[in-house]
């Protein structure tokens, strides 16, 4: 995959299970363990939302849960935190275009 | 290159090259190949790449669906990408009697266990929503089918092959085969004499010709096909499609480039690989009307292969019946490419074992085509 | 409501270190972490600690982390609670946090803060744009999920945190194109900026970014001189091809939990911002709640973990009556020992502010020279910067090198006894130790150097031996390498002994090479590569690496290609394949062929 380092000098890194997740209707593998910010950087997606008043487009930012910069439409519920978010089997991530909407 | 061989492959392609590495995977030693020309320089790197199960006969479908399973381990196995992709194939019908033989042609390939399914226009449409599907009643949908860099399979069996022990030798013509009492002794090339008591004829475009050498008429001949390819765009087209009626086929690369060609309506005999404007002016407008997308893409280059076509459209797998350990693997009628793994995993087996034990392919045989009547493989471009 | 004697919030150096001290005096401890294990920012930190051999110097930070929790899991007394987000502290202790869409309420007697900093922003134009990220982000991408975000990078800030990461994305296997720093002179330390300048990667002094370039996501960088009052001079703009902008200016505590607890804060800018205001001890205005660790003032995670060692040991008193005076006092002078040295002045001047005074127990000394011994294989220290660490002295088996009592010392070694084992360069976290040996002979020098990229060298390989800057000095053979379980292996290599003072790296070639055929972009280097493996026949080349099957139609291409082969080969170009020509000659648009052929 795209964006994942598989070798390092220092670091091993032990990936989970497979599974699978859906961008923007596109399916996208992850591992269990990475957060949804996290598997769209390693299939090459940096653009998690359009913000609503400039509609500039945002990401990742602190990686951290400390800024709004990755706010995201997931599993239908705008404004989640796609950096504290894990991914999950199945689970549909929207980019987030302004505010969100909850109906 | 060797005086001694145990097997002789005539014929470097694809063919030839998983025959020589399944040979080396069972543990065959001394194995040769002859190849006349460069790898890739048959009709493997001429052909449109395409690897698909949707066969009207179930040997076909079996072959192929084994050879899905073997491309899909290719890069472990073998040790290059590919650029396989399973993004299926689409078969597109145009009338009611057409639909009908694919609605039978599903059930001959979902009864070998294929995950194939008809599909309505709109669902084509809801899939493909870039094509235009004018005049399109149906289709069929198998979404494993897929495509792969044939020229770069080629090239990285050739690689792992020499790294295996094969002794491969490029630019390399056999000349004559040597029979003695029913028995093959050696191989004439013209670099050289090789002792042999089994060859395996591999030789594509030029199986009838390499057939006669030990006396063994096959009953093959090649046709030209000419295909084409255009510069490489981001990519939209996920399946190879396939139009009998409208006679296409059209893939889009992982490169981004996309390939296509057409049966001429009276494809030139024999090797002479020509190539004619009338063939960007026949295919130009359909793909332009069912792909309008197309309309200014850039076509690069067009060229053309040989299709070495059997009297049903189906392989000839087979041990000559006079000539002990004369072996041909020939007559793949343009879908060469796709079945490889498979037939080379099949043909090692036959030359070690005496048969092949992963899968039955008897009726392959060149007695089929004694007195019977011959039902011929009907989802060929 | 649950009741715990002491609730520690945040999981990461100071408060695992506070979580263990407060279990080994029989404290009912409970850790809520934010995340889904403890270890905080230790857990992305590939690179060995500075320090003494007691406070885990020379050991990676992930394996601090790791050593930590595994404390913490043997240890009765401590409770962790992950994926816990506090939320607020309340009256009476009352600490809430969430935890699976579910509020928690705990209580408890002592309360410790340990919630660390975040990064501190740098607005400029077009910071907002994806591919813009904290340091802290392209460190948790890289090294906890193995992903990386970029190829290229632009680091903003050359502290520790900067330079660390710039050494880190190189052994990921990225590039670094610079790292750009507002004031005149590299805020880390010295032996970290070495580390990436010999790597080759530049430190612009008195730059900044000016803007980020890119529609949807980063694809360039400004960037450009600034004078002594920040402001840039016009004229010295510069576009820098990079993909990410990795930000490290520095970090700010996280103080709103402290401050809702009712402890007084105070801006003391040497402390990082906005710091809750405590006493030695780590007590902050509220009796019952301490802070230690980067709340407490931006430092390295080893004070952390001493702070996080005394704030638990003075909590345990308050609760239990544990005797803990004795060992306060001890870690006091160790935490005092760490701050001694010139690269505390701001921490020493910040805590003063507080009233807060360390006495230094010794003052560092730049320890004088001893006598090199030409032509023994021996350790060359080149650590000339008072930082507090002393694991080359703590690790020599034979004594052979000297701090003395205080750790920001400068080391000193004794040549006369080192057995060119080469224990210490395995362990110095700042990578400033080599091997040499002259051959005076054959006039040359072996050169042993830490390594910690991929791939790893081998015996025999021609490499470059580059400069401290990262220039290259003179082709280098390598004589052996020394593999060691911590993973900084040592490669010795032989070159001319006239550059036994100027190479202190080595590299694989990296030659710049240029792009053979434009429509496919392949490189000589992709060309010679595949020729090199074997496949000598230009048509197999061509299928290989795609030169000449773009829409020029190899035009352009196709006479260096077959010179690079007739050159690799031996073969004249007279006597190789060249392929056939297809046409169309040049590409043409389907529309062309649409109606069909009209003869003339």
């Amino acid at each position: 995959m795209e964006g994942r380092i598989e070798q390092h000098p220092i670091l091993q890194f032990k990936r989970k299970k497979k599974i699978k997740f859906y961008f923007e209707d596109r399916e996208i593998e992850a591992f269990e363990g990475e957060t949804v910010a996290a598997a769209l950087h390693a299939a090459g997606i940096r653009v998690l939302r359009h913000t609503p008043n400039l509609g500039r487009p945002a990401g990742l930012f602190c990686a951290i849960g400390k800024c709004s910069s990755c706010l995201m439409e997931i599993d239908g519920i705008p404004n989640v935190r796609s950096c504290m978010t894990k991914v999950k089997e199945g689970m549909r991530v929207r980019r987030q275009k302004g505010k969100g909407d909850v109906l | 290159m060797k005086s001694n061989a145990s097997v002789v492959i005539i014929g470097g392609g694809i063919i030839g090259t998983s025959i020589a590495f399944n040979l080396a995977k069972l543990g065959v030693k001394d194995v040769v190949v002859f190849e006349k020309s460069y790898i890739s320089s048959g009709s493997t790197g001429r052909c449109g790449g395409g690897i698909r199960q949707q066969w009207t006969s179930p040997m076909n479908v079996r072959l192929a669906m084994r050879s899905v399973e073997l491309f899909k381990r290719f890069k472990e196995d073998v040790g290059m990408d590919i650029e396989y992709y399973q993004g299926g194939y689409l078969l597109l019908a145009y009338d009611e009697k057409e639909m009908a033989d694919f609605e039978n042609n599903v059930k001959i390939q979902k009864n070998e266990g294929l995950d194939v399914e008809l599909v309505t226009p709109k669902e084509i449409h809801e899939k493909f929503p870039f094509m235009d599907l004018e005049g399109v009643v149906g289709g069929t949908w198998c979404p494993s089918d897929g495509h792969a860099n044939p020229q770069i399979a080629n090239i990285a069996y050739a690689l792992k092959i020499k790294e295996m022990g094969v002794d491969l030798n490029t630019h390399t013509e056999v000349k004559g085969i040597d029979v003695q009492n029913g028995k093959i002794v050696g191989v004439e090339t013209d670099k050289g004499y090789v002792k042999t008591n089994v060859v395996v004829n591999a030789a594509g475009g030029f199986s009838h010709e390499v057939g006669k050498m030990a006396g063994v008429d096959i009953p093959t001949y090649s046709e030209r096909h000419q295909i084409l390819v255009t510069e490489a765009i981001n990519h939209v087209l996920d399946p190879m499609v396939i139009s009998f009626k409208k006679n296409y086929y059209v893939r889009q690369t992982m490169h981004g480039s996309f390939i296509m060609g057409q049966s001429d309506k009276e494809p030139a005999r024999g090797n002479d690989l020509g190539h004619t404007v009338e063939f960007l002016e026949e295919m130009a407008p359909k793909m332009v009307h069912d792909f309008p997308f197309m309309n200014h893409l850039h076509i690069v280059r067009q060229w053309s292969g040989a299709y070495n076509v059997s009297p049903d459209a189906q392989p000839i797998i087979d041990e000559a019946d006079n000539i002990s350990r004369f072996i041909f693997a020939v007559g793949f009628s343009g879908h060469g490419f796709m079945l490889a793994p498979a037939v080379g995993e099949a043909v090692a087996e036959m030359v070690v074992y005496g048969k092949s034990k992963t899968m039955d392919i008897s009726n392959l045989k060149m007695e089929r085509f004694k007195g019977k009547k011959i039902s011929k493989e009907r989802n060929v471009v | 409501m649950n009741l715990y004697q002491a609730v520690i919030i945040g999981g990461g150096p100071a408060g695992m270190m506070g979580a263990i001290t407060l279990g080994n005096h029989g404290v009912k401890t409970i850790i809520l972490d934010e995340n889904e294990s403890i270890g905080g920012q230790l857990v992305k930190q590939t690179h060995k600690f500075f320090g003494d051999h007691a406070h885990y110097a020379s050991t990676r930070g992930f394996e601090i982390a790791q050593k930590l929790d595994e404390e913490i899991s043997k240890n009765k007394n401590i409770e962790v609670e992950n994926n816990a987000t506090v939320i607020g502290i309340y009256p009476n202790n009352t600490v809430v946090y969430t935890k699976d869409g579910q509020e928690h309420k705990i209580q408890a007697k002592k309360i410790l803060i340990a919630t660390g900093a975040m990064e501190k922003q740098l607005p400029f134009i077009n910071s907002d744009l994806p591919g813009v990220y904290g340091a802290g982000a392209v460190q948790t991408l890289m090294n906890e999920y193995g992903i990386m975000p970029g190829k290229r990078f632009l680091i903003i800030g050359s502290g520790n945190i900067g330079l660390i990461l710039a050494y880190q994305l190189i052994q990921a296997g990225v590039e670094v194109r610079a790292i750009v720093e507002a004031l005149g002179k590299v805020g880390g330390y010295d032996v970290h900026a070495n580390k990436v300048k010999r790597l080759g990667v530049p430190i612009l002094l008195n730059h900044t970014i000016v803007k980020a370039i890119g529609d949807e996501s980063v694809q360039g960088a400004i960037i450009a001189k600034i004078d002594d009052k920040f402001q840039t001079i016009p004229g010295t703009e510069r576009e820098m091809v990079v993909d990410t902008i990795a930000i490290s200016v520095g970090l700010t505590p996280l103080t709103e939990l402290a401050e809702q607890a009712g402890c007084k804060v105070e801006f003391i800018p040497e402390l990082g911002g906005y710091v809750p205001i405590r006493d030695e001890r780590m007590r902050t205005t509220n009796p019952d709640v301490f802070i230690a660790g980067d709340l407490s003032s931006i430092e390295e995670a080893t004070t952390a973990m001493i702070e996080g060692k005394i704030a638990a040991l003075e909590m345990a008193r308050d609760i239990n009556g544990s005797d803990t005076k004795e060992e306060i006092e001890e870690e006091l002078r160790t935490l005092a020992l760490f701050r001694s040295g010139p690269k505390s002045v701001k921490i020493r001047s910040g805590l003063e502010k507080m009233g807060i005074k360390i006495s230094i127990p010794t003052k560092p000394i730049i320890n004088e020279k001893k006598e090199d011994v030409i032509g023994k294989l021996r350790a060359v220290l080149e650590c000339d910067e008072e930082i507090p660490c002393n694991s080359c002295e703590a690790s020599c088996p034979f004594g052979a090198i000297h701090i003395g009592e205080n750790l920001n010392s400068t080391p000193v070694l004794d040549a006369e006894k080192c057995t060119g084992c080469g224990t210490c360069v395995n362990a110095c976290p700042g990578l400033a130790i080599f091997m040499m040996k002259e051959n005076e002979e054959e006039s040359t020098v072996t050169l042993g150097i830490p390594y910690e990229l991929l791939p790893l060298p081998e015996k025999g390989q021609k490499m470059w031996g580059l400069s401290k800057e990262g220039n290259y000095v003179c082709d280098v053979t390598v004589e052996r390498v020394v593999k060691y379980p911590n993973k900084t292996n040592i490669v010795y290599a032989k070159f001319p002994i006239e550059f036994k003072d100027t190479v202190r790296h080595f590299a694989f070639p990296k030659k710049e090479s240029p792009i053979v055929c434009r429509c496919e972009e392949v490189s000589l280097e992709q060309i010679e590569k595949v020729i090199d493996s074997g496949v000598t026949d230009f048509e197999e080349i061509k299928r290989l690496t795609r030169v000449t099957m773009g829409p020029c139609g190899g035009k352009n291409c196709k006479l260096v290609v077959l010179g690079i082969l007739s050159r690799k080969t031996g073969v004249p170009i007279s006597k190789l394949s060249h392929g056939t020509s297809r046409p169309p000659v040049k590409p043409v648009e389907f529309s062309v062929f649409k109606k069909g052929g009209d003869d003339k």
